[in-house]
């Protein structure tokens, strides 16, 4: 058996191989992943992100010019003015008296765009495993990229949903939208308040990725504890979280007309014991898609009985006796699920026993 | 009128989009809410429980002591031991007989029709020696240990211990983004990978369940098994005093087994970080009560389910797959057989990974079957190497009772210690047999699932052995 090279040499190769297809294959940083960033077309991303935008202002009434472009689509004044030229000279924007407006192809094509995006926020939120943060960008670049007739069998695959994980409306495949709202947002809420979170702004990221990392998500309640010029104190899930006013101002509520929270603050299935009982209240919003209908399948849903019976070897997971059966799931699932210990519950009576003996 | 209706139907559509918005986003939470509750309601008022009180409470007792942190893993390696143990020392018996049978008896009746008919040489070769061997030698080896090995993984099953299993191990999976059943169907492929990759079933998350059919692979199977005890016995058995050979070459072929628990949760850790990462996954494990095993549909599922498909499939690749070993060693371009030009042709690559072109055709043209892998080698060095006297002539397998003799020829053919380890490497860390192959494509209905699970353990084994053996060289010269 007689080699070529000498092993140094081999090993030096097999080395330089290695690390090569590493950069070719590395997940989301490889060249294989960026070329496929960089094949999109690049003036039409930015022509549809302008449009998309030009769309935002006018549904919500807001004038839009040049700077607020430039200023959200984070471009020069002049790369913005480019696309505002190339937006006019194809037909989709008129200019009048300085203000920027939409034609009727012009908003048809925004709203196909916002129609793909949310869609596909939907998808990723409910049909993948892939993160919060990440839904807003992996919608950026398919916006770009589907067709309607894609994205009609996408949404009927899911049953037509008619809002985004973010609690957005998406436009029907006939362009709908229903009529915008002034709602008010979390900042405008005053002391004892009880609200319910309907949307929250996934722009700019840093603020959302902040948000979701206090744990908050479209459809949860919130109790206001405290308002200060700068800050918002306020209980939600059961944990107390502390905002100031610009990261409130991106979360969207619905004022509920209760005078006592539902329960100020939640046990998670976590902490149940092994032999203790509960009930369960309900599945955090957090907990989306196939998760959450595997879990609700099992016998998970407002009212039902549970107890803690069996750790693993290791802690996790918990096997728990639901409807008759012994069901075991992991810890950061049961995380995720809300009950009221029947212990605790008779504790409350027996205070609340004592209380009315001392009156 | 019929457009009158169409305008109609489109208000009405329109008027359903604008009030489904009013509903609010947690609409479809509420129903499935009110479904359960009254679903449950209906069941609290009409079904009686019986009072099972008795057997829960020694359910709980058992389940204490199988998931306790001191007991559950000793008795999980003691179980699965003792199947492995039945299962090996139990197919030796019914293997020999079916070989006296298939291969010592039938194989040379067939031949001698064959003459007496005055049947051509060629399609004798190709008839007898080639497709029928390879089905004689798969249906030997591979029916015993499966047709004793499902049905006692079954009856594990059906006893309720093997969700325990699962339940324990799911932490240690859990850290590699696998799901705990990936325990279960790993030591399924430790029987064999197409069955192994059909339990992958049981996983019901899209994610966790591609991760366990990719990864099942490096679970070395009972195919396998032979190989790595006989290499490991002529050459790491070897180098210690005999009475140590034993011990030292079944240590080295359960830490091979080992290293494959050990690629098997790395890649799964990897394959869940990268190209997996979007797959949607969930998790929920269920702990059935423990009932008495029923032995008898056990028995029949174990064999109809499995035993029977894997081995129909196995059979359907290995009939031509048995044609082609006997042609490549018979046809003639020129001096040199098919097989010997692309030995020469693939031997100074393959020296670079430590294995040689023989071994490179043998697991190019034995892909149906791991079972027929060392007899292909061993008939393959014998016509490389020129040897006469032994074996049953050019394209024939076969496998010598004698562990000295098998030694000679390989020692012929250039093999040496290194050569050995990264045979055995190289065994663990291949492309699944082309049975599994197609199994998990019948599985995913997917090209690109099928052909990652082909060329990732490909891939991984070449690299392995191309390190191993510079790395080697560099420190023994």
């Amino acid at each position: 058996m007689v080699l070529l090279l000498r092993p140094i040499t081999a090993l030096l190769i097999g080395t330089i191989f290695l690390m090569l297809l590493a950069w070719l294959l590395w997940p989301r940083k490889g060249l294989i992943s960026f070329w496929s960033k960089r094949s999109q077309n690049m003036k039409r991303k930015l022509q549809e992100d302008a449009l998309k935008f030009i769309f935002d202002c006018e549904y919500k009434h807001k004038s839009c010019g040049l700077h607020s472009i430039s200023g959200n689509m984070n471009l020069s004044t002049n790369k913005a003015a480019k696309i505002i030229t190339q937006l006019q000279s194809i037909g989709l924007i008129v200019m009048k008296e300085d203000e920027i407006r939409l034609t009727d192809a012009g908003r048809s094509d925004a709203l196909k765009i916002i129609r793909i995006h949310r869609l596909w926020e939907k998808y990723l939120a409910d049909e993948t495993a892939i993160g919060n943060v990440e839904w807003h960008h992996g919608a950026d670049s398919k916006e770009h990229l589907m067709s309607l007739k894609e994205v009609d069998i996408l949404a009927a695959n899911m049953g037509n949903p008619v809002f985004d994980p973010h609690g957005d409306p998406i436009p029907t495949n006939k362009g709908e939208l229903p009529t915008y709202q002034v709602q008010s947002s979390l900042s405008s809420l005053k002391e004892g308040d009880i609200a319910r979170i309907t949307h929250i702004e996934d722009e700019p990221s840093i603020i959302y990725a902040q948000l979701v990392a206090l744990d908050l998500y479209p459809g949860m309640e919130v109790y206001i504890m405290d308002v200060t010029d700068e800050k918002i104190q306020f209980a939600a899930n059961g944990k107390e979280c502390i905002l100031n006013v610009l990261f409130a101002s991106n979360i969207t509520v619905e004022k509920l007309s209760k005078i006592e929270p539902t329960q100020k603050k939640y046990q998670t299935l976590s902490s149940l014991n092994v032999g203790d009982k509960a009930q369960v209240i309900g599945i955090s919003p957090k907990c989306r898609g196939q998760e959450r209908i595997r879990l609700m399948d099992l016998g998970i849903v407002p009212g039902t009985e549970i107890s803690a019976v069996l750790k693993s070897a290791f802690g996790d997971p918990t096997a728990y006796k639901i409807m008759g059966a012994t069901i075991a799931i992991r810890k950061k699932q049961a995380d995720n699920i809300y009950i009221k210990s029947r212990q605790n519950r008779n504790e409350q009576t027996a205070r609340l026993r004592e209380l009315s003996s001392v009156s | 009128m019929f457009n009158n209706q169409e305008i109609k139907s489109d208000d009405i559509i329109s008027l359903t989009n604008t009030l489904r918005w009013e509903l609010g986003i947690d609409f479809h939470d509420k129903i499935i809410e009110s479904i359960y509750a009254d679903a449950s309601k209906i069941a609290k008022q009409s079904i009686q429980i019986e009072d099972a009180k008795n057997s829960t409470i020694l359910d709980q007792k058992i389940d204490n002591i199988i998931t306790s942190k001191w007991f559950g893993f000793p008795i999980m390696f003691l179980l699965l031991a003792i199947v492995f143990w039945i299962t090996v020392a139990g197919a030796n018996i019914p293997s020999s007989w079916l070989a006296a049978i298939l291969l010592d008896t039938i194989h040379p009746f067939l031949k001698n029709i064959a003459s007496q008919i005055g049947m051509p040489w060629w399609l004798d070769g190709v008839l007898i020696d080639g497709a029928y061997m390879a089905f004689a030698w798969v249906v030997s080896v591979m029916l015993p240990p499966m047709a004793i090995f499902f049905p006692l993984f079954t009856l594990l099953e059906d006893l309720g211990y093997l969700p325990r299993v699962a339940f324990n191990m799911d932490s240690l999976f859990r850290k590699a983004g696998a799901h705990g059943k990936q325990a279960l169907t790993m030591s399924m492929g430790f029987g064999c990978n197409a069955a192994g990759v059909v339990a992958t079933r049981v996983i019901d998350s899209p994610r966790e369940r591609l991760i366990a059919i990719i990864t099942n692979n490096f679970s070395l199977c009972n195919g396998r098994w032979p190989t790595q005890i006989l290499i490991a016995t002529i050459f790491i058995g070897g180098l210690v005093p005999s009475h140590w050979a034993g011990l030292v070459s079944a240590g080295a072929v359960v830490s091979i087994a080992v290293l494959g628990i050990v690629f098997s949760l790395l890649v799964s850790w990897g394959l869940s970080k990268s190209i997996l990462r979007g797959q949607a996954s969930t998790f929920s494990l269920e702990l059935p009560p423990y009932r008495p095993p029923r032995i008898l549909q056990t028995l029949y599922t174990s064999l109809i389910d499995r035993t029977i498909l894997v081995l129909w499939r196995a059979i359907a690749f290995t009939i031509p797959a048995g044609i082609i070993i006997w042609l490549v060693a018979n046809i003639y371009i020129g001096e040199l057989s098919l097989a010997e030009y692309f030995i020469d042709w693939a031997n100074p690559f393959a020296f670079y990974f430590g294995l040689n072109g023989v071994i490179l055709l043998a697991y190019i043209i034995a892909i149906p079957a791991n079972e027929i892998v060392i007899p292909t080698i061993l008939m393959l060095t014998v016509i490389n190497s020129g040897l006469t006297g032994i074996g049953e002539g050019a394209g024939v397998m076969f496998e010598l009772d004698s562990v000295a003799d098998t030694k000679r020829i390989l020692t012929a053919g250039g093999w040496t210690l290194l050569t050995a380890i990264n045979l055995m490497l190289f065994s663990l860390l291949h492309n699944p047999c082309s049975t599994t192959l197609y199994t998990i494509y019948k599985e995913t209905k997917s090209i690109k699932w099928t052909a990652i699970s082909a060329l990732l353990p490909l891939t991984i084994g070449f690299i392995v052995c191309f390190f191993v053996t510079q790395l080697w060289l560099l420190f023994s010269s």
